[in-house]
């Protein structure tokens, strides 16, 4: 029997290691797995791999390996498992399934030394068919590492005892402890103590403070120790650790705009100096803490839609974005349509194609109309380019590094060829494209949403974009407040135009007790906010027990971030009595919405923001009768929920909300009317054979 | 007929004609891939040196050891069979670092980061030859070729390229004993075809490089129109030596029965090449086959087969392609691993349409366009609308057109194929069959090896 050690770093694929054991089992191996797995992996996610043992190494870092390659992680924490060295000591093929695994591998077969050492899932397999065909594998000798790795390691630890020493001070158990903590602030904070000394100890002290565990602690002494800081290029770095510290961790960071701004002083100072380079990095690292997903994306508040102009204001203040924004136009205004052949359209996306099959339905069968579909995704060298956002910014301060010259040579052959181009969603891959001069193709963007929640559109160039469309009034306010170019001479005309929804198909009939079914479809961000919708629930059961929701869609992921953990956990403990007792039925993702909505006779919108909310739109179309949050990030706005929706359907809180359903709901009679004109409306409003009339125009000039 | 020939087409066989010391010429023939690398340039190598030894000519071949080749591409012993006899090979102990699985090959540094060391090895200067990743092949490169020669004289030195590295042992060969040079480039250096862009400008080092070995050599074969322009434009004194030699099919590689599908046991599509591409593009292919599947009845108990090699190195069979497709595996799909070039007809033959998945663009034609029109069955593309193998199957009556890669679109095309596998005549089958005939192997590379032969003598006699 030919004994078989796998090592990963992570959580391998685990079809790709049942597989890869039953090969290796049946050319004779007998095969043994540890991994520095989530808990859970081994038992869950490895049950069906036919391992004779598995073992999970330890995932906890000792602190001096904290800042250690990860490969090197993995060993320092595993060395001294008893499991692994007995494993390894007897093991004739020792194979790394991972990166994080190969060093281990590499250490291990520094002390068995007759063991093949491999690195990948295929060379273990022909390590053990080797050994098979050479009529089985030698006997392992004694394990041991070699004396020149012993005087090696010996000589790393002696080097690093001064560090050793200050992280005794500073142990876990004495972070731990309140008073401990405090009395290590103090050099931070007391006058005369050198600048160097302060933001060595201040580093040191954070390091221990996240050891101890004391994240929020630890985000105070950097930003402490950065105010107290002189030198802006380490202001920054103090900064942008403590930022980095909370964002990591899925938690809202508290000192974004003093990282944001020192890293504007700098790009400012650099572009000065005429260091395009450097400039262009210190803006990334501003747009990213600026624009972090966890403080836009997973919250159910931001400043940048409470206080848009605050927000973004100290960007426009620094000078490097003064240089960046400045419209660089195009040298031909887009031509008319053709005459006496098809248009030529070029529909755009990367990857999310999600609200584009009706208009490519559309188009492709449309006589005057040739179409050609181009997915960034699948084109390899346009992917790699499609999201460089430090390309892009160092393009548009004027620093040439080739990035022009590739978007051009890739993107040149299809605006040769289009009339038109049609680009959904307004980021990564619409500033790429404005980077090239379109010649007299004439560029239509659209921006849905979240989109005005990223830097992307900071970095469009919209002086080469003709018309930038959005799905909502509200969204084109924001990201007009947001981007100066969108208010200026050479700015896009930017029309409104609905999602392409086929809605005809949703009006079916209601079940019997529609009528007291709510209805919420897509609950897989916290945006969607769904425990509002519950709390809605709460309140008109306690007037009629009667009353459930329907919940549609996919859960949030929760390994997302913490931000998202934390909600969707929330979300959990709520919905688990509710569910228990029937009073909430998770119908989870589905293909066939519209059979889903028979049952649903009010639909809900949670969402703390949405563009236009397609689900509560589908569900009108179904003849539910809507109630919508004013969404709160719009709300009180010139254009919001309210001027999106008729009168009537949009509701300020929980309490108004349920007032609604059970005035509607007074009698089967009246919410039959209610839900009649909520279908009437919607498929009035935003059935695809309406809405592609708009688009006819947009694309192609004329009404049909 | 020579029973090295790949079969199928007549073979200008002609007898060995000595020198008139009675010597055969000699080839030097750099073909690093050639089998058993299960390479998919391999095939064309293959049948340059059968040609060579068919048309009178010693050739040895110069290629790396076995075990390099199972690092990287996987080896096929069975494409070893047809190799001819008389044709000499050495095999070089290089091996490619960055594709080592052997842990006691690294060292520490590489063991504990092994992507920031792979990292630092591809953007290290290459102080032998500008080329990643081969460059510091040179010397051993440069050492065989003069030990060969030395040997045994060469008449004529033809390097097949990648790597270009090749390119430094041809030109020093004819610096030190101006043995005269031809470059196959296949798919062209100075052009990056799969993004369809120059690849390098004329002042880079790469540039001067093929400037100075264009300049001097026989011949300068490529495998396509588009590709020979870019090299006619660029330099135009050397333009009336580019030649197009396209890639083609070998006829023992093409099932040729009668196509015969079987609805009810389920239609069967298959992919066979490389998994070269990426793992979106893929995506994008199984997701239109699992709409396709999802609403045409002719797809609804159908299979995908995938068959090829996948990753190299430590991803060998584990790359994300090899994850997507065992995930697809509910909806039909497989992946069946290699298959070896001797089972490559019964594989055809046991599939209803074909699914041609490839990168780039209109510099790309691939050699399996060739072998998928000569199984005469249904063709999917998968590939941008401006490709070249589109221009090579214009024309093809069972082909259900390039749509590009949008998923609908490739949807469509999968029940385009189905109702054609289905409703197709053998009439039609034959028909497709016969648009693959001007393509064989042996009928292109026969005569290019005897146009470069040719130009070889022309040249040999104006320096006499």
């Amino acid at each position: 029997m030919i004994e078989v050690l796998l090592i990963s770093g992570g959580a391998p694929p685990a079809a790709l290691v049942a597989d890869t054991v039953a090969k290796l089992t049946a050319a004779g191996g007998r095969v043994r797995y540890a991994g520095s797995v989530p808990d859970g992996y081994l038992e869950r996610d490895l049950a069906g791999a036919d391992l004779a043992e598995t073992h999970k190494l330890p995932r906890s870092n000792p602190r001096r390996a904290a800042r250690l390659p990860f490969g090197e992680r993995v060993w320092i924490r595993s060395r001294k498992d008893q499991w692994l060295l007995e494993r390894a000591a007897r093991a004739h093929v020792i194979a790394a399934l991972d990166d994080g695994g190969v060093y281990t591998v590499w250490q291990l077969a520094q002390r068995n030394r007759t063991a093949k050492a491999v690195n990948g899932f295929a060379p273990a397999i022909d390590a053990v068919r080797e050994l098979a065909a050479h009529g089985g594998p030698p006997e392992p000798g004694p394990f041991r590492a070699p004396a020149s790795l012993v005087a090696r390691d010996f000589g790393r630890a002696a080097k690093d005892l001064p560090a050793a020493a200050v992280r005794l001070a500073s142990s876990r158990r004495v972070m731990n402890n309140r008073l401990g903590a405090k009395l290590w602030r103090l050099p931070l904070r007391i006058p005369g103590v050198p600048e160097g000394l302060r933001i060595a100890i201040g580093k040191r002290v954070a390091e221990a403070m996240v050891w101890a565990r004391r994240h929020a602690d630890a985000e105070y002494v950097l930003a402490q120790t950065a105010s107290k800081t002189s030198d802006p290029e380490t202001k920054a770095q103090l900064l942008d650790e403590a930022v980095k510290l909370a964002a990591d961790r899925g938690v809202n960071p508290k000192y974004v705009d003093p990282a944001v701004a020192a890293r504007l002083v700098l790009a400012d100072r650099d572009l000065a100096a005429g260091n395009l380079v450097g400039a262009a990095s210190h803006l990334k690292r501003a747009f990213l803490w600026g624009f972090h997903r966890v403080i836009h994306i997973d919250q159910l508040s931001t400043k940048l839609s409470t206080d848009t102009a605050g927000f973004i204001k100290p960007f426009h203040d620094s000078q490097v974005m003064r240089q960046f924004a400045t419209p660089r136009g195009r040298r031909l205004p887009a031509a008319p349509p053709p005459t006496g052949r098809p248009v030529r359209l070029l529909v755009m996306t990367s990857a999310n194609d999600n609200f584009l099959g009706h208009i490519l339905g559309r188009y492709r069968n449309h006589p005057d109309v040739e179409v050609r579909y181009l997915d960034l995704a699948t084109h390899s060298s346009l992917k790699r380019i499609a999201w460089s956002d430090t390309q892009m910014i160092l393009n548009r301060l004027g620093h040439d590094d080739g990035y022009a010259a590739l978007a051009e040579d890739l993107l040149r052959p299809y605006l040769d060829w289009a009339d038109t181009v049609f680009l959904d969603w307004c980021v990564g891959p619409a500033a790429m494209l404005t980077t090239v001069d379109p010649g007299d193709t004439r560029i239509v963007v659209r921006l849905h949403s979240y989109e005005a929640f990223t830097r992307w559109p900071l970095l469009v160039d919209f002086s080469r974009i003709d018309d930038l469309v959005f799905v909502a009034d509200h969204v084109r306010d924001l990201a007009k407040t947001l981007v100066p170019q969108l208010r200026g001479p050479l700015a896009p005309r930017m029309p409104m135009v609905h999602n392409a929804m086929e809605l005809a198909g949703f009006a079916r009939e209601k079940t019997a007790d529609a009528r007291f079914n709510l209805g919420l479809v897509g609950v897989s961000q916290v945006a969607k906010d769904p425990l509002w919708a519950l709390e809605v629930l709460r309140l008109l059961r306690a007037e009629d027990e009667r009353y459930r929701l329907l919940v549609v869609g996919g859960d949030m992921n929760p390994n997302l971030n913490k931000a998202t953990r934390k909600y969707f956990r929330e979300y959990e403990k709520e919905l688990e009595p509710l569910v228990g007792s029937g009073a909430v039925l998770r119908l989870g993702p589905t293909d066939d919405v519209a059979g889903k909505l028979t049952d649903v006779g009010f639909i809900l919108s949670s969402s703390v923001r949405e563009g236009c909310h397609v689900g509560l739109m589908e569900g009108a179309a179904s003849g539910a009768v809507p109630v919508v949050r004013d969404w709160p990030f719009y709300a009180g706005k010139a254009h919001s929920a309210r001027t999106l929706y008729p009168e009537g359907w949009v509701v300020a809180t929980p309490e108004e909300a349920a007032r609604r359903v059970l005035a509607v709901n007074t009698t089967e009679e009246s919410w039959r009317d209610a839900a009649k004109l909520a279908n009437e409306y919607a498929l009035s409003t935003w059935d695809w054979s309406v809405v592609s009339a708009d688009f006819d125009e947009l694309l192609l000039g004329k009404r049909p | 007929m020579s029973a090295f020939s790949t079969g199928g087409a007549p073979r200008t066989d002609k007898a060995p004609e000595p020198d008139p010391d009675g010597q055969r010429p000699h080839l030097i023939y750099l073909a690093i891939g050639f089998p058993p690398a299960a390479k998919s340039s391999t095939y064309r190598m293959r049948e340059t040196a059968n040609q060579f030894a068919a048309q009178g000519w010693d050739v040895t071949v110069v290629n790396l050891e076995d075990d390099s080749w199972h690092l990287e591409s996987g080896l096929d012993h069975t494409l070893s069979d047809k190799v001819d006899p008389r044709i000499e090979i050495v095999k070089l102990p290089l091996r490619r670092e960055d594709v080592e699985t052997d842990i006691r090959r690294y060292s520490e540094e590489r063991a504990a980061s092994p992507s920031t060391w792979l990292r630092a090895l591809r953007a290290r200067p290459q102080e032998q030859f500008p080329e990643a990743a081969f460059g510091d092949w040179r010397p051993a490169l440069e050492e065989a070729v003069l030990r060969i020669h030395k040997d045994k004289p060469a008449d004529l030195l033809l390097a097949t390229c990648v790597p270009y590295v090749n390119l430094a042992a041809a030109w020093r060969l004819w610096e030190e004993a101006s043995v005269p040079y031809a470059v196959d480039f296949r798919d062209g250096w100075s052009i990056d075809v799969v993004d369809g862009r120059v690849a390098f400008g004329p002042d880079t080092e790469e540039g001067r490089w093929e400037a100075r070995i264009l300049g001097s050599a026989v011949s300068l074969w490529v495998v396509n129109d588009p590709i020979a322009e870019h090299y006619r434009s660029r330099y135009p004194d050397f333009a009336d030596r580019v030649h197009v030699v396209r890639n083609g099919y070998d006829a023992d590689s093409t099932p040729g029965r009668a196509h015969k599908p079987d609805p009810a046991s389920g239609l069967v599509f298959g992919y066979l090449g490389t998994i070269s591409f990426s793992a979106d593009h893929l995506g994008a292919v199984l997701e239109g086959w699992r709409r396709a599947r999802r609403r045409e009845p002719l797809l609804a108990n159908a299979r995908f087969e995938v068959r090829g090699h996948i990753g190299h190195g430590a991803a060998r069979g584990a790359t994300p392609q090899a994850q997507a497709l065992q995930k697809a595996e509910a909806d039909g799909v497989s992946y069946g691993g290699p298959v070896a070039k001797a089972d490559v007809a019964a594989t055809y033959a046991g599939w209803d349409a074909m699914v041609l998945i490839l990168i780039g663009g209109r510099y790309v034609t691939s050699g399996k366009v060739y072998e998928y029109m000569a199984t005469g069955l249904p063709i999917v593309s998968a590939h941008a609308v401006e490709h070249d193998a589109s221009n090579v199957l214009q024309g093809h009556p069972l082909w259900t057109g390039a749509h590009g890669m949008g998923v609908e679109s490739l949807a469509d095309a999968f029940a385009a194929a189905a109702h054609l596998a289905v409703e197709s005549t053998d009439a039609q089958h034959a028909e497709a069959m016969a648009h693959a005939d001007q393509f064989t192997r042996e009928a292109i590379m026969s005569k290019a090896v005897k146009r470069l032969i040719e130009q070889f003598e022309a040249e040999k006699g104006r320096t006499q």
